[in-house]
C-alpha cells in the first residue's frame, strides 16, 4: 500500500469546513484507569512470548475535560498503542457522541515530509556547506515524497534529496502538523452549556497477555504444597500509572479479525539514481552484527508488583505466607482476579502477583498408561501422576486457572538438602471439585509391556450359499466368527516401594473383556485395572476379549 | 501549478484544469461491508469549450480505473487515463536520458561551485553523463555532485493521479459529476451489550464503524452505508481443535420489515451529518441504542456422535434474545461484531467475550456464545458398544454434568450426529428432538452440584 503515504497532502491542502468549526479540545490524562488483562485465546496452558504477546486487556480511563458550548474535537491523547478502535466505548459526555475517530498516523519524520509534499513554499532545504560550515536555505516545494525518495523544487530546479553527497536536510514551516505524537482517539460532540464533564473511555487493546504459574512441592511425606503466580505482561509503549489490575480466567470467544496498526512512520528514504561506479566489483559480504550486547531496545523489564516486590520470581523457594494474593470474583461465567492493590503496568513490562498458597495438599501418586487391548509392545515408560481432589478436603477447593505447573522435590539430607525440579506439566481450567492430575514424564524405573498369548477363533463358519441370509437375521447372525483373544501385561517395578499404577485399555468397537486375573473397573468407557505393584517386582496381569466378527 | 507546465508543454492544443477541490464541491461515499466503495464527486467547474484535459490529483488510491465514470451536460469523453508512475530521483534520472540536466560540482575543500551541462546517455546501475566532449560517471569519484533537472516529466505524479480529456460544446461552469468504485473503504457494525445479571437484561449499543486505508482523505462527505456486499469474501479465521460441533446463532430468522431505507435488498443507514473521513481513520457512529432488552443466559453442549471426553468440557454460555420489535432490540443488525460486558463486583464493565453476527433480518432470535463457562462443565462417555448384527449397534451413552457455581443452572446438552434410523432406546430423561439428527436434553443441575445422564442409542454405525 504505497499510495497511503500520499494521504497527508490531502488531508492537509484540504481544509474542511466541518473540521474547521469544531474546536480541538485535549483531556486529561487519565485520573484513573483500570486495566483487565485476558489471556491469548489461542494460545495453550504454557507460558507467554514477551515478544509476541497474543492477549489482549480491557482499558477504562476516566479523564476530565472542561467543555464550552459548541462544536467539540475533543481528544484523548495517550491511549495505547494496540487499542482496537472498533471496540471503544465512550461515556459521560452530556449530548453524547456524534462521531468517534482514531486516526493510525502519528507525527513522524516520513509523516512531516509527506504532510509537506505538494504544498507550495512550505519547506526549505538546508544545505551545509562542508567546507565553511556555511548554511543556505533555500525555500521551495516537496514534489513527491514517495517510498523512492524525495524530490525537492526549488529555484533553481528539481533535485533528488540528498543526492549530491552535501548534507542536506528540511526545515518545515508549520508550527501544527494535526499529527498526533501519541495513539490518539477522538470523540466529535456538540455541547449546549459549559460544563466539566467525567468521562469514561474503554477499550480493548492488543499486546498483553497473562498467565498462572503453579509450583508445587513435594514434602517427604508424599503431600505436595502448591503456590501460583498471576504474570501479567504489557507489550504497548503507553505505561497506566497508578492503576486497578484485573487478570480474567476463562475461555472467551474472540472474533476480531485484523485490526488496522498504529502507522509509526517509515524512515524517509532518501534514494537516488544508481550510484554504481567505474571501480565497482562484486560487493564483498559481511559479518551482520545485528543487536550489539548492549542493545536493549526491545528488552522487557520484569519488575515485581509493589506488594510483591519481594517476592522472587517462580520457582519461588520461600514461603509465600506474607505475600498478598490476587482476590478472586466471578464475573458471568469467566473468573475475575483483581490485584489487591492498585500499581503502575508500565509499559513494556511484565508483572506478578501471587495467585495462590496452599500447603499440606495429599495427593495419589500414580503411574498410568492408556493402550490398545491386544495390542503387542515393547517396554514403554509409565507417565507418573499426582492426583487430587479441588475441593476443600484437600486443602484447595478454589478455581485454578490453565498453567504451567513445576514439580520441585528435596532431596538429601539437611544440611545438605536440596530442591530441584522434578517435572513440568501442565493444568487446563479447574473448577472446584474437579479431579485434578497433575502429569509427568516417568522415569525408567517403571515400565510396561503387553503380549498377546492366544488368539481364538470359534463358531460356525458360514458356509457360502447361506451369506445373503445374514441380514435377514438380525442378532443372531448365523454368518459371524467369535474371536478370542488372551494377552497379559507386564508391569516391572524397580523402585524400593510399591507403587500404585493405572493400566486402561482401549477396546475395539463390540469388544468385551470376558475375563481377567485381576479385578477391572471402568473409566471413560473403557476397561482400566488398578495395581499395587510390588517394591522392586513385575507384576502379571492376564485378561481376554471377545469380539465378533462380520 | 507546477505541474500545469509540464502537462501543458505536452499537451499543446489541449488546455487543462486541475480540479482544486472547491468549496461547491459535494462529496458522497456509499461503503458496502466488503471493502468498496463508490465515491461521487459533483462540482461546479470551468470548461474552456473544445478539447480539455481534467486532472483529479484527489481520487481514492486505490480506485478502480476501469469503474470512472465522468458525467456532465454538453460533454463528450475522449479518453480517460490513470497514471501512477511515482514521481522519484531515480525515476526523474531515468526519464531524463538523452535530455540535458545541469550539474553543480562543488568543491569539498573551498566550497566553491562549478556549474556544467551534461547529456544523460544511460542511467543503468550508474549515471553515463557526457559532459562536452568526455564521457564520465557521475559521482565516481565520491565527490559532491548536485544533479538538476529544468522540469518533471509529465506523466511522473506524486501521486496515482486521474485525468479525463473531454470536448466540451461551450465554454462556461458547468456541474461536472465523477464517480467511481474504490476498494480501501469498508465497514462493519459493532455493537456494545451490557449484560444485568440480577434482572437478565441487555442494554445493547449500535456503531457503525467505518475503516479507510484507500490513501485518500474524503472531505466533508456525505456517507451512506449499505448493509449488505455484493460479493461477499469470509475473513480468514485460524483453524483451532473445537471438543464441540459448531453450533448455529440465529435458531429463528425474523419477519418483520424495518422503517430503514433499502437499497434492492439491502438496508442503508446514512450518516446524519456530512463527515470527513480520513485516511487511515477508524471512524464511528451510533445507529442504535435500545436498554432493557430481556434476555436469557443459559448453557450449551453439543457432543459429536460417539465422542468421549477424558477430561470434562466446559459447556459454552450463551444468551438469547429477540430482536423484534416487541421486547427485542427492535431493529435490524448489519453484521459485525457483539461484545458482551457485565459488571463485576465493583460496578466496572468488564469484558466477558464476543460473537460475531451475519446480517440479521428484525423480529429474529439470536442465540450468542460469549465463551466456555468456567464452572459449568459435560463429560461424554461411550460407556459401552454392542454389535447387534451386521449392520447395528448399540451405544450407551452417559453424560456427567458438573456446575461449581453457587446457583442452580440448566444446560442444554444436544447429541448430534443421529444420522439414519437411529432412534433413542431408553434414556433417563426424556430429550426432544430438535431435528432429525439430534437428541436434546434440558438438563437441571443442583447449585454446587452434578446431574447425569444416560441415553441408549440404536443405530446402524
Amino acid at each position: 500500500m504505497r499510495y497511503l503515504r500520499f494521504s497527508w497532502l490531502v488531508i492537509s491542502c484540504l481544509a474542511s469546513p466541518l473540521v474547521a468549526q469544531a474546536q480541538d479540545i485535549v483531556a486529561s490524562p487519565p485520573v484513573d484507569v483500570s486495566v483487565t488483562v485476558y489471556r491469548d485465546p489461542y494460545r495453550d496452558e504454557g507460558g507467554f512470548d514477551l515478544n509476541y504477546l497474543g492477549g489482549f486487556a480491557l482499558i477504562t480511563e476516566t479523564r476530565r475535560v472542561l467543555l464550552t458550548p459548541g462544536n467539540h474535537n475533543l481528544r484523548f491523547e495517550g491511549v495505547a498503542d494496540g487499542i482496537e478502535p472498533a471496540s471503544a466505548i465512550v461515556t459521560g459526555l452530556p449530548s453524547g457522541v456524534i462521531e468517534k475517530n482514531r486516526d493510525a498516523m502519528l507525527l513522524s519524520p516520513s509523516a512531516l515530509v509527506q504532510a509537506a509534499a505538494g504544498q507550495e513554499g512550505r519547506v526549505s532545504l538546508t544545505r551545509t556547506d562542508p567546507a565553511t560550515g556555511n548554511t543556505t536555505r533555500t525555500q521551495g516545494t516537496i514534489r513527491s515524497g514517495s517510498d523512492g525518495g524525495v524530490v525537492f523544487e526549488g529555484p533553481e530546479g528539481i533535485e533528488g534529496l540528498r543526492c549530491s553527497g552535501l548534507p542536506e536536510t528540511f526545515s518545515f514551516e508549520s508550527p501544527t502538523t494535526g499529527l498526533s505524537a501519541t495513539p490518539t482517539l477522538s470523540v466529535r460532540t456538540r455541547v449546549a452549556e459549559p460544563i466539566e464533564a467525567i468521562i469514561q473511555l474503554s477499550y480493548l487493546s492488543r499486546g498483553f497477555d497473562w498467565a498462572a504459574d503453579y509450583v508445587a512441592d513435594r514434602s517427604g511425606d508424599g503431600n505436595i504444597d502448591l503456590g501460583g503466580w498471576i504474570t501479567l505482561a504489557n507489550g504497548n509503549s503507553v505505561s497506566f500509572p497508578n492503576a486497578r489490575v484485573q487478570v480474567v480466567a476463562g475461555e472467551l470467544n474472540r472474533e476480531s479479525g485484523q485490526v488496522e496498526p498504529i502507522d509509526f512512520g517509515q524512515p524517509i528514504f532518501a534514494q537516488c539514481w544508481p550510484r554504481g561506479s567505474t571501480s565497482d566489483s562484486v560487493p564483498p559480504s559481511y559479518l551482520q552484527f545485528a543487536k550489539g550486547l548492549g542493545d536493549f531496545d526491545d528488552a522487557v523489564v520484569v519488575t515485581g508488583s509493589r506488594v510483591a516486590m519481594a517476592m522472587p520470581a517462580p520457582p519461588a523457594t520461600e514461603s509465600a505466607a506474607e505475600a498478598v494474593t490476587a482476590i478472586q470474583e466471578d464475573l458471568g461465567d469467566l473468573k475475575l482476579y483483581r490485584m489487591p492493590e492498585r500499581s503502575t503496568l508500565s509499559s513494556r513490562q511484565a508483572k506478578q502477583v501471587r495467585l495462590l498458597d496452599r500447603s499440606e495438599i495429599p495427593v495419589l501418586r500414580v503411574y498410568e498408561s492408556a493402550f490398545a487391548a491386544n495390542f503387542d509392545f515393547d517396554y514403554e515408560q509409565m507417565t507418573f501422576l499426582l492426583r487430587t481432589q479441588n475441593d476443600d478436603e484437600h486443602n484447595l477447593g478454589l478455581p485454578l486457572p490453565s498453567g504451567r505447573v513445576q514439580l520441585f522435590e528435596t532431596v538429601g539430607q539437611a544440611p545438605a538438602e536440596q530442591r530441584l525440579l522434578a517435572g513440568e506439566t501442565t493444568l487446563r481450567d479447574l473448577a472446584i471439585d474437579e479431579e485434578i492430575e497433575f502429569e509427568f514424564g516417568g522415569g525408567p524405573d517403571v515400565q510396561v509391556r503387553q503380549i498377546t498369548e492366544n488368539r481364538q477363533m470359534s463358531g460356525p463358519q458360514a458356509p457360502l450359499p447361506l451369506l445373503p441370509l445374514i441380514p435377514l437375521l438380525p442378532g443372531i447372525n448365523a454368518g459371524s466368527r467369535q474371536m478370542d483373544l488372551t494377552s497379559r501385561i507386564e508391569v516391572s517395578n524397580a523402585r524400593p516401594y510399591p507403587i500404585e499404577v493405572e493400566v486402561s485399555l482401549w477396546l475395539e468397537d463390540g469388544a468385551q473383556m470376558v475375563r481377567a486375573d485381576h479385578a477391572f473397573g471402568q473409566k471413560n468407557g473403557r476397561p482400566i485395572f488398578r495395581l499395587t505393584v510390588p517394591a522392586d517386582d513385575t507384576l502379571i496381569v492376564r485378561y481376554q476379549t471377545s469380539s465378533r466378527l462380520r | 501549478m507546477k505541474l500545469s507546465i509540464a502537462a501543458a508543454a505536452s499537451c499543446i492544443a489541449i488546455g487543462l484544469a486541475w480540479i482544486e477541490p472547491a468549496a461547491n464541491a459535494q462529496l458522497a461515499v456509499t461503503i458496502y461491508n466488503d471493502n468498496l466503495a463508490l465515491v461521487q464527486d459533483k462540482r461546479d467547474m470551468d470548461l474552456t469549450g473544445g478539447r480539455q484535459r481534467l486532472e483529479f490529483p484527489g481520487v481514492s488510491g486505490e480506485i478502480r480505473p476501469e469503474t470512472v465514470s465522468l458525467s456532465a451536460t454538453g460533454v463528450t469523453i475522449v479518453e480517460q487515463n490513470f497514471d501512477f508512475d511515482l514521481l522519484t530521483p531515480a525515476k526523474l534520472m531515468e526519464k531524463a536520458v538523452g535530455s540535458t540536466i545541469t550539474i553543480v560540482r562543488v568543491n569539498p575543500a573551498t566550497g566553491g561551485e562549478t556549474r556544467e551541462k551534461a547529456e544523460v546517455l544511460a542511467t543503468n546501475n550508474g549515471v553515463v553523463l557526457k559532459i562536452g566532449n568526455r564521457i564520465e560517471v557521475l559521482r565516481d569519484d565520491g565527490l559532491p555532485v548536485r544533479v538538476i533537472f529544468d522540469q518533471v516529466p509529465e506523466n511522473l505524479r506524486s501521486k496515482p493521479t486521474l485525468s479525463v480529456t473531454i470536448n466540451g460544446d461551450r465554454r462556461g461552469e458547468k456541474p461536472i459529476t465523477l464517480s467511481y468504485l474504490t476498494s480501501g473503504l469498508g465497514w462493519k457494525a459493532d455493537y456494545v451489550a451490557l449484560f444485568d445479571d440480577a434482572t437478565s437484561k441487555l442494554d445493547v449499543q449500535g456503531w457503525i464503524t467505518l475503516t479507510n486505508s484507500s490513501g485518500t482523505t474524503y472531505d466533508n462527505a456525505k456517507t451512506t452505508l449499505v448493509a449488505g456486499s455484493p460479493v461477499r469474501a469470509d475473513q480468514y479465521r485460524a483453524q483451532q481443535y473445537r471438543p464441540q460441533p459448531p453450533r448455529p446463532q440465529m435458531p429463528q430468522a425474523g419477519t418483520e420489515t424495518g422503517d430503514r431505507e433499502r437499497l434492492g435488498d439491502f438496508y442503508l443507514y446514512p450518516l446524519a451529518e456530512r463527515t470527513t473521513i480520513a485516511n487511515m481513520q477508524t471512524k464511528q457512529v451510533s445507529f442504535l441504542d435500545v436498554h432493557g432488552v430481556p434476555a436469557v443466559h443459559g448453557y450449551e453442549f453439543r457432543n459429536y456422535w460417539l465422542g468421549t471426553q477424558e477430561d470434562p468440557v466446559s459447556a459454552k454460555t450463551v444468551y438469547r434474545f429477540s430482536t423484534g420489535s416487541a421486547k427485542g432490540l427492535g431493529d435490524q443488525l448489519p453484521a459485525g461484531i457483539l461484545r458482551f460486558y457485565i459488571r463485576d463486583k465493583q460496578g466496572d464493565p468488564q469484558f466477558i467475550g464476543e460473537s460475531s453476527i451475519d446480517h440479521t433480518p428484525m423480529g429474529s432470535t439470536l442465540s450468542l456464545s460469549t465463551g466456555d463457562a468456567f464452572d459449568v462443565k459435560v463429560k461424554p462417555v461411550v460407556e459401552k458398544r454392542e454389535r447387534l448384527g451386521l449392520n447395528r449397534w448399540r451405544s450407551s451413552m452417559k453424560y456427567s454434568i458438573t456446575n461449581a457455581s453457587p446457583k442452580a443452572v440448566t444446560v442444554t446438552l444436544q447429541q448430534d450426529g443421529l444420522w439414519g434410523d437411529t432412534r433413542v432406546e431408553s434414556e433417563s430423561q426424556p430429550s426432544a428432538r430438535p431435528n432429525a439428527n439430534m437428541a436434546e436434553w434440558q438438563v437441571s443441575v443442583p447449585a454446587n452440584g452434578s446431574a447425569q445422564i444416560t441415553a441408549v442409542f440404536n443405530s446402524a454405525f
